[in-house]
């Protein structure tokens, strides 16, 4: 064959492939997955022209499994296709979904044991909800859930499963949970934004929790069922007309775009080419306020604080008793850094004035306490370090130690100030402007921006903050749904400071406050409540973490919409079946 | 020839697996983690953390999770639930026998995440090198013909200016001014999408299919049309001056038939085998291309495997790709050898 053959015959196989392959993958459009759904038993009786709307992530789903992955584009997928015993709403009120009412003390559904500190829970679920395959939700679609999360080799895990001693059907539309434990949480164990229940007759069990194919080709029985999914393109969702609460949802078709740019989103929903933007930020929500096709749904909580984590032990240890830091084991210092930080301005400057001051755990309903805040007095931090024994005696603008709690004598006031890439410009500028506000108080601060997973990595990992190898770090962080206790047992309990046991990497450790928390298990929401409280205030005096400013939880939405809502106990698809068409 | 290229072959064994060491090495010893930052919450709790690790094969040490993903463990007695009792055998295959173990972040096969955006990779990285081509030769060609025309001066300026121009700069600008500023006059659209493969809503598919790919294709098209322009022409150059030219001239061939007839076939040659080396770009993608244009392809696929750590999508996309160069090398060395008789490997 001569070369000038050859060379034809490369370019026509390749310009004819290119052609084949345009033409064949267009004839119907490229379908990566192709749904199993079953057909369903009712006849859709809606009328004929179909409403869609489109919603734009910036990340493709991994599953619908949101207990596996959490990445939150997974729970928006799986509001709108599936259904748990109970969900959230945005004030923060539990709502029954397949449980036909919330079980309490009151009506008997709650029997406790205080003697051996134990209590059960039945549930009664509705019995009108079917699969898409006309099969009913029972029981025992419940009871496989549960038998395939606590599989040790292919499971998961949930809040509290510890507490769970046995999950027991009583008939088709009632279980019992046995708790080894009082569980306050037990209203949210099977529901919420992370988990609901899978249908025994179509997922196969012996896949595992973790990795069944159901996860990526669910059986609905919400408002919708999965029609399409183009990995990384887009999901097509279509009304389920099995839906309990039917004639909703009120709009046929929802497409789940994936569009990674935050400003091609912005651009197409000012165009019209979307209808909601998920977990719009606060650049965004600004450029988007005056546009008059466009609105803002806010979440009317907040859950995501920035706060400046403290290290008390000494940068590449984990023991703050036997070696405390240097700077920050002063309980003044840190509170100095309280009052040297103008939260004001940075909310103004930075945030375009959306982020709310924060400066306590407890600033959530139902367990708001009235903490007072700390406000902006670099002249007070100023006197209080030097009452710790920081002060500038060579004139460089930098305190050293003159007689400080822990520091050798000549001590810099230097330390290194840490966050992490991912979140964008508005964290390096926050992270910037901290650090001129601590320097005009006499702190020091190298500024470092890593990525988040060598942030939160492990120990073995090289993770910088279970190794303890860090001074100061900044970050945002908050608890979803409404029960606080695993999150601060997880920051603030003296367990939690052993490397990868917790997350209580500042190391801090407080008896009382660990007496408290061990009080907050109990059904006994007043006495909770007070329990949070004293805690509070335990927080507020010792400043192990500086609370500054919550940031928004807010999703931008096509004005032709009704009824979406933000919340940050759930994603924004959480009432899907009431949005509306104007 | 032939023991050539079953040494090379060989030769390419080795150093796969030489890099397969190496790149399993540096995945799991470099910084950071698959567990840190999992899921909305920032952390995750150490039970959940220690369910995670013995499902990812993370509790083993480093040179037994090797050779797990080189020749599995169906072989091996393993303790599946971390009770401490050995209970049955292991499920993976390893990759010498095609099984490239499972995402972490989607649980699925690594390979089937692969397949789901290799195609729309090479459907977009082929169309563009294409066009890239397409536009680069005639112009290194003219530029070479008309050397120092104010032609070359302005292709030469702008070839610097190509390769200069950010793709994702290049690409938000292009999208603002097609899709957020421009009109189709006769439907009051967009004149041109912002992203993705197709439309769902279209009926006219191929136009469609055309439609979303001018964008994505300009913008990668560019870096590449200002390389090889500017390779054509300095290939044309080396060529037109030469004897045999001179001789075809004397014999009364029109400058036409001595540029594309005697000189372009040998200028290409050089050509033809920097394509063959640029040919694993169609299967690795573009990070910024397909990020900005919303293009589900590898490129993408492997940044979120890179950013988050999952190691086995990651070492697979960086072997395969290492495997492709490698392989693109002896293309480009025998494409050489077959298209210039003068070349000769022993």
């Amino acid at each position: 064959m001569s070369r000038k053959t050859l060379l034809r015959g490369l370019i026509m196989v390749c310009l004819l492939g290119i052609l084949v392959f345009t033409l064949t993958s267009c004839q119907t459009a490229e379908k990566t997955e192709q749904t199993q759904s079953p057909q369903p038993v009712i006849t859709d009786t809606k009328a004929p022209s179909p409403s869609s709307i489109t919603i734009l992530i910036a990340e493709d789903p991994p599953s619908f499994n949101a207990m596996i992955s959490d990445t939150g584009y997974d729970a928006l997928v799986m509001e709108l296709a599936m259904l748990g015993l109970t969900d959230i709403d945005p004030q923060g009120n539990i709502i029954p979904e397949l449980a036909a009412e919330l079980p309490s003390q009151e009506n008997g559904g709650v029997i406790l044991d205080e003697e051996n500190g134990t209590m059960s829970v039945t549930w009664k679920m509705r019995n009108d909800v079917h699969w898409a395959d006309g099969k009913p939700v029972t029981a025992d679609d419940v009871i496989f859930t549960w038998n395939a999360i606590k599989n040790p080799d292919t499971g998961s895990w949930i809040p509290g499963i510890e507490s769970i001693d046995s999950v027991d059907k009583v008939d088709d539309y009632s279980f019992t949970v046995q708790y080894n434990t009082i569980y306050p949480g037990y209203l949210m164990q099977f529901g919420g934004e992370q988990l609901v229940i899978w249908p025994a007759h179509y997922c196969n069990a012996d896949q595992g929790f973790a990795a069944w194919d159901c996860g990526r080709k669910p059986l609905s029985d919400g408002p919708y069922i999965l029609e399409e999914w183009e990995a990384g393109d887009h999901m097509t969702f279509v009304r389920n007309p099995t839906y309990y609460q039917a004639p909703k949802p009120n709009i046929d078709q929802v497409i789940v775009r994936t569009v990674p740019d935050a400003s091609v989103r912005k651009t197409m929903i000012i165009k019209g080419d979307a209808d909601v933007i998920m977990w719009t930020t606060e650049p965004i929500v600004h450029d988007l306020e005056n546009e008059a096709n466009v609105k803002i749904s806010f979440s009317p909580q907040n859950r995501w604080v920035m706060r400046l984590f403290f290290n008390t032990a000494a940068k590449g240890t984990v023991d703050s008793a036997a070696t405390p830091h240097p700077i920050l084991s002063d309980v003044r210092v840190r509170q100095a850094i309280r009052l040297a930080i103008d939260v004001d301005t940075i909310s103004k400057n930075i945030w375009f004035g959306y982020s709310k001051p924060v400066w306590t755990e407890f600033f959530r309903y139902p367990y708001a306490c009235d903490i007072p805040r700390t406000l902006y007095d670099p002249q007070a931090a100023t006197k209080l370090l030097e009452e710790a024994g920081w002060t500038d005696q060579n004139g460089d603008g930098v305190r050293e130690c003159h007689g400080c709690k822990s520091a050798e004598e000549g001590y810099p006031m230097e330390m290194e100030l840490i966050t992490y890439s991912e979140y964008g410009e508005p964290l390096v500028l926050t992270q910037q402007l901290i650090g001129e506000m601590l320097g005009k108080v006499g702190m020091k601060l190298t500024l470092t921006v890593v990525e988040g997973s060598v942030l939160w990595a492990d120990s073995a990992s090289g993770g910088i903050e279970q190794t303890g190898n860090f001074d100061i770090d900044l970050y945002d962080d908050g608890y979803g749904g409404v029960d606080p206790t695993d999150f601060i047992w997880s920051y603030y309990s003296a367990d939690a400071a052993t490397p990868d046991y917790g997350w209580n990497v500042g190391r801090w450790m407080n008896e009382d406050f660990n007496s408290l928390l061990n009080e907050a298990y109990t059904l006994d929401e007043a006495h909770r409540k007070e329990v949070f409280c004293q805690m509070a205030k335990i927080l507020d005096q010792e400043v192990p973490m500086l609370l500054m400013f919550s940031t928004i939880n807010a999703e931008a939405y096509s004005a032709r919409l009704e009824g979406v809502q933000s919340t940050v106990n759930d994603l924004v698809t959480w009432n899907v079946a009431d949005w509306k068409i104007k | 020839m032939g023991q050539y290229v079953v040494r090379r072959l060989l030769q390419t064994l080795g150093m796969l697996l030489l890099l397969s060491i190496l790149l399993f090495a540096l995945v799991n010893l470099a910084p950071g983690g698959p567990l840190a930052g999992y899921g909305q919450s920032r952390h995750i709790l150490p039970d959940r953390a220690e369910i995670l690790k013995r499902q990812f094969g993370l509790d083993k040490p480093l040179t037994v999770q090797y050779l797990i993903w080189l020749v599995g463990n169906d072989w091996m007695r393993v303790d599946a639930n971390g009770d401490g009792i050995i209970d049955g055998y292991g499920t993976r295959r390893g990759i010498l026998r095609g099984d490239f173990g499972f995402s972490f972040r989607t649980r699925q096969p690594v390979l089937v995440e692969i397949r789901q955006r290799l195609w729309n990779t090479i459907y977009l990285m082929s169309v563009t090198l294409l066009v890239a081509l397409g536009i680069a030769i005639p112009i290194g060609i003219i530029s070479a013909a008309r050397q120092y025309s104010l032609f070359d001066i302005v292709v030469t300026t702008f070839s610097f200016a190509g390769q200069a121009v950010p793709d994702f700069w290049l690409g938000l600008i292009l999208i603002l001014i097609f899709y957020g500023w421009l009109i189709n006059p006769f439907t009051g659209e967009p004149l041109l999408p912002s992203g993705g493969m197709y439309s769902l809503e279209s009926q006219l598919v191929v136009l469609d299919r055309i439609k979303h790919l001018i964008l994505p294709v300009t913008t990668g098209a560019l870096g590449w049309i200002a390389w090889y322009s500017r390779f054509m022409r300095s290939s044309m150059l080396d060529v037109i001056h030469q004897d045999y030219l001179r001789t075809a001239r004397a014999k009364g061939a029109n400058q036409r038939i001595v540029l594309f007839h005697h000189a372009l076939r040998n200028a290409l040659i050089p050509l033809v085998t920097l394509f063959a080396l640029d040919l694993p770009y169609i299967f690795g993608g573009s990070v910024f291309i397909e990020t900005i244009f919303a293009w589900p392809g590898m490129g993408r696929l492997y940044y979120q495997a890179a950013t988050q750590r999952d190691y086995p999508l990651l070492i697979a996309i960086l072997i395969i790709g290492a495997g492709l160069m490698i392989l693109s090398n002896l293309l480009a060395d025998l494409l050489y050898a077959y298209l210039d008789p003068r070349i000769r490997y022993s």
